[in-house]
């Protein structure tokens, strides 16, 4: 019992080595990277303790009272944050370790662990808030961590503008959460914001709230997610993103900040089962975005990048998931996301690390170089492609055979997303990995041990992370649910082999292309070379925004600045104008000269004895 | 006929006003403010015969201001003469002392 | 609108007001500063006749012996010590000169107004009561109730003379 009610210590361990890191400053360099650890391991240890006893517990403190509306800070323990602080706080301190090996050598690695730990602090924040303003709080501050993360190497100025996009095309979505939170607070009774609250007043439509309201509330809440784990159309920074050190591709951008979205939406969940064209709008925009940013990826020649669109393909499936009311199947991929997508990242990094460049043209037969990397991504790669047996498998199965229970079309989308992810990821592997060493590849040497083990971890958590929902064994959903009945069917085994067949396929196509090279890839870009340049610039989405969005804006600022510097200034201008030149005029009267003025006095006293004179006139 | 002297007096005042505002030689400056004060005495003396009550007072007012007028007229010139020899002339538009 | 009789008194008034009004715009409007010295003296001694026609014999004298005398010869050698280099043109400033036009007309029309909207009637003719002696009145007002001014514009006089010389001394 303990250990629940203790839960609100858990995001307190980074905050003090945030404060910790930040107080102490550049002298503490060596340091730095245990006390971030140190920080992370123990939140992991207690949130462990926590799952491990499995326990929900509430507790809450008023903070702010006006005339009966309180708002309260609190914590909630719940089944599924509680699996959630594992995830984050599993992630973080690996990503500790690894970034011990990766930021050796960086000027700034005290300021980067603060930035880390300070991350770690709001996420775990984020999870454990009871809430919907406090999670606000926390998803702003996870924004700002993202901001300072990916603009780390501010000297770069692709770094720069890649922390603005992220910051101002999240705030989109952040502005339609915060409007959520807004009309929930209008229409709950008694203004509650608490998820238990939410829970009890959408539970089964009781009708305290309008329809129509619901569903707006819901779309709005579903905005915030948008923007937050990089939906179409706002997934645009997300690849951009990737200017920020690697390991926070790790952490932030795949394992934990972008799925806030998915969290957001699974903790809100009654409120989308309350409105069926939430769900439907849900379920439309994951499913679009996981083909979309899938055949985007096979474009890309960035390692990163790929991976950046892959994750947001990834993350349309979970969007998938909970649209046709999976919640328990995108919790569970989120899961395994997190740790074989934390592990292709680092192991992206370890490439970089060694190779100095992440353009796959440029790299090429790794695989002699670095062995174990070589294999730790590859485990990677055929968890995200979904190959039996390992946890992308189970996760992806569980998708879509609640996607055939809903709706054909959405199944059909998801299945081709599957053939295209294992298509991507042979082609990013095998370019990488086979092959004759390049020019790159040539000095490159295997990472050191600290940069191994967490990846090491990763791949077998990534190995056996599925075997926690397998259709024989539902302990997870079962774990979820907290005991109610699994709410999917145990999946069919057709959907089983199809898509481990179709994965299987996508694999076998990139090996016939960039290992036998019997498919020529090349031809596919000659014959089609308008397509191939479309799909590198990910379907010219920004250049779209640039001219819709950016440019009218631009000039309505440029027209809003010509405004203010000519009719406002020119105002303030005019004035200033007319005292100075009143200024000139008097002071040209000014001359020193007496005679002067003593024509100014006898004229000033003439017109006082016409005034006083001439009161008799008119009074 | 007093309003005959008082108009008389008035032209003459404003006579010297105009003069000791437009003159550039410093000593017909003085010229017109002694004329200034000529018009305030023929005033005076007009209205010590034609007043209300006439009396002698008018008189000798006006032989004090005689008084005044002559020692003013001599320091104003041996103020000039000071000046000239400062700075080499009497032209009131070359003197703009006040205006620093 | 000048309700007056012809008389002596008139024909004399008008004689120096000529006299004074034609010295007045005289001295103003002549270029050479020894003319217009010259007509003030004129202007002086119109005044001086003026004061005897208003039976002030005593004050017309002392008008004459100061105004027409000391402070003209004054003025005169004041312009000749001042007076050497006076060989560059004048710069004409024609705004000033109007602007002090317009003021000087206009206070002439102000007190013009107030004068003939004056009511002075039953006014004419009073005469003071020590007509008898002019000097004589004078000297006794002078000494009888005005001694203390009397005195003090004796020293204001004093110190005028000390304070000329000084300021007019060569190493002032």
């Amino acid at each position: 019992m303990a250990y629940s009610e203790s839960a609100w210590l858990i995001p307190l361990f980074p905050l003090a080595a945030f404060l910790l890191l930040t107080a102490w400053g550049r002298g503490f360099r060596r340091w730095a990277p245990i006390v971030g650890a140190a920080g992370s391991l123990g939140s992991l240890v207690l949130s462990i303790l926590v799952m491990a006893e499995g326990v929900d517990y509430r507790d809450r403190i008023n903070w702010i009272k006006i005339d009966g509306l309180s708002l309260s800070l609190g914590y909630e323990v719940t089944h599924l944050t509680s699996l959630m602080l594992v995830i984050v706080s599993l992630v973080s301190l690996l990503v500790c370790v690894y970034s011990a090996g990766y930021m050796k050598n960086d000027e700034r690695i005290t300021v980067f662990y603060g930035y880390v730990s300070l991350f770690v602090f709001s996420m775990l924040g984020l999870v454990l808030s009871d809430n919907m303003l406090m999670l606000y709080l926390f998803w702003e501050l996870v924004g700002v961590c993202s901001f300072l993360l990916v603009g780390f190497w501010y000297h770069k100025p692709e770094a720069k503008a890649a922390a603005k996009k992220a910051f101002i095309v999240t705030r989109i979505g952040d502005a339609g959460l915060l409007l959520a939170v807004l009309l929930l607070f209008w229409y709950m009774p008694n203004h509650a914001l608490d998820f238990a609250g939410i829970q009890n007043v959408f539970h089964g439509q009781s009708g305290a709230v309008d329809d129509g309201i619901t569903t707006l509330i819901a779309l709005l809440v579903f905005m915030g997610a948008v923007g937050k784990s990089g939906q179409f159309p706002l997934h645009v920074w997300l690849p951009d993103a990737m200017e920020g050190p690697t390991p926070i591709s790790a952490l932030i951008h795949a394992a934990t900040m972008v799925a806030a979205g998915v969290f957001l939406i699974a903790r809100t969940f009654v409120l989308f089962e309350a409105s069926p064209a939430a769900m439907d709008t849900v379920a439309y925009v994951g499913a679009f975005t996981a083909l979309f940013a899938a055949t985007i990826a096979l474009a890309q020649h960035d390692v990163k990048r790929i991976l950046a669109y892959s994750t947001i393909s990834q993350l349309g499936y979970m969007m998938l998931a909970l649209g046709v009311g999976s919640m328990t199947g995108a919790i569970f991929h989120l899961m395994t996301h997190a740790f074989f997508k934390a592990l292709l990242f680092l192991a992206a990094g370890s490439i970089i690390h060694a190779a100095h460049k992440q353009d796959i043209r440029e790299l090429g037969g790794l695989g002699s170089r670095m062995r174990v990397t070589s294999i730790l991504f590859g485990i990677g790669a055929l968890a995200l492609s979904g190959i039996p047996p390992f946890s992308g498998f189970w996760s992806k199965d569980a998708i879509l055979s609640a996607a055939l229970d809903h709706n054909p079309v959405l199944f059909v989308a998801g299945l081709l997303g599957a053939l295209l992810t294992s298509l991507y990821m042979a082609r990013l592997y095998f370019r990488v990995f086979a092959g004759k060493p390049s020019a790159a590849s040539e000095g490159a040497h295997e990472s050191p041990a600290v940069m191994l083990i967490p990846m090491i971890v990763l791949a077998v958590l990534a190995v056996v992370a599925g075997f926690a929902d397998t259709p024989w064994n539902e302990w997870l959903s079962g774990w979820l649910l907290g005991g109610e009945p699994s709410a999917h069917d145990s999946s069919s085994p057709t959907v089983m082999i199809v898509s481990a067949a179709v994965s299987l396929l996508g694999l076998y196509i990139g090996w016939l292309a960039y290992v036998k090279k019997t498919i020529r890839p090349a031809s596919v870009t000659e014959a089609m070379p308008g397509l191939s340049k479309w799909l590198e610039r990910g379907y010219r989405i920004d250049d779209l925004f640039a001219s819709v969005i950016v440019k009218p804006y631009r000039m309505l600022g440029t027209g809003a600045k010509l405004f203010d510097r000519y009719v406002v200034d020119g105002v303030v201008r005019l004035t200033a104008g007319a005292a100075s030149g009143l200024g000139r005029m008097t002071a040209a009267l000014q001359n020193g000269q007496v005679q002067t003025y003593g024509i100014a006095a006898v004229l000033g006293l003439i017109v006082i004895i016409v005034v006083m004179a001439g009161r008799r006139f008119w009074s | 006929m007093l309003a005959s002297y008082l108009t008389m007096a008035a032209i003459l005042f404003c006579i010297g006003l105009y003069g000791a505002l437009v003159k550039r030689n410093a000593v017909i400056v003085l010229l017109s403010i002694e004329l200034m004060l000529n018009a305030v005495n023929l005033n005076l003396v007009a209205f010590s015969k034609y007043g209300v009550v006439p009396s002698i007072n008018g008189q000798i007012f006006a032989l004090f201001t005689i008084t005044v007028a002559a020692a003013e007229a001599a320091v104003g010139v041996a103020v000039l003469i000071a000046l000239f020899r400062a700075r080499g002339t009497i032209k009131t538009d070359e003197f703009d002392e006040l205006r620093r | 609108m000048f309700d007056i009789e012809f008389n002596g008194e008139f024909a004399a008034f008008f004689v120096f007001a000529v006299l004074m009004i034609a010295g007045a715009v005289l001295m103003v409007s002549f270029t050479k500063v020894v003319h217009m010295v010259l007509s003030m003296a004129a202007v002086f001694l119109g005044a001086a006749g003026m004061f005897v026609l208003l039976e002030a014999e005593f004050l017309a004298f002392v008008q004459v012996l100061i105004y027409a005398g000391a402070v003209s010869i004054l003025m005169i050698f004041g312009i000749m010590m001042t007076n050497h280099s006076d060989s560059r043109a004048e710069t004409i400033k024609p705004l000033k000169e109007t602007l002090a036009a317009v003021g000087a007309i206009a206070l002439f029309g102000l007190l013009f107004y107030a004068i003939r909207d004056a009511d002075f009637e039953g006014l004419d003719g009073g005469t003071p009561a020590q007509t008898t002696d002019n000097t004589l009145a004078i000297g006794q007002a002078l000494f009888h109730n005005h001694v203390l001014p009397f005195e003090l514009v004796s020293v204001l006089l004093t110190v005028a003379f000390i304070g000329a010389i000084a300021l007019a001394k060569k190493e002032a």
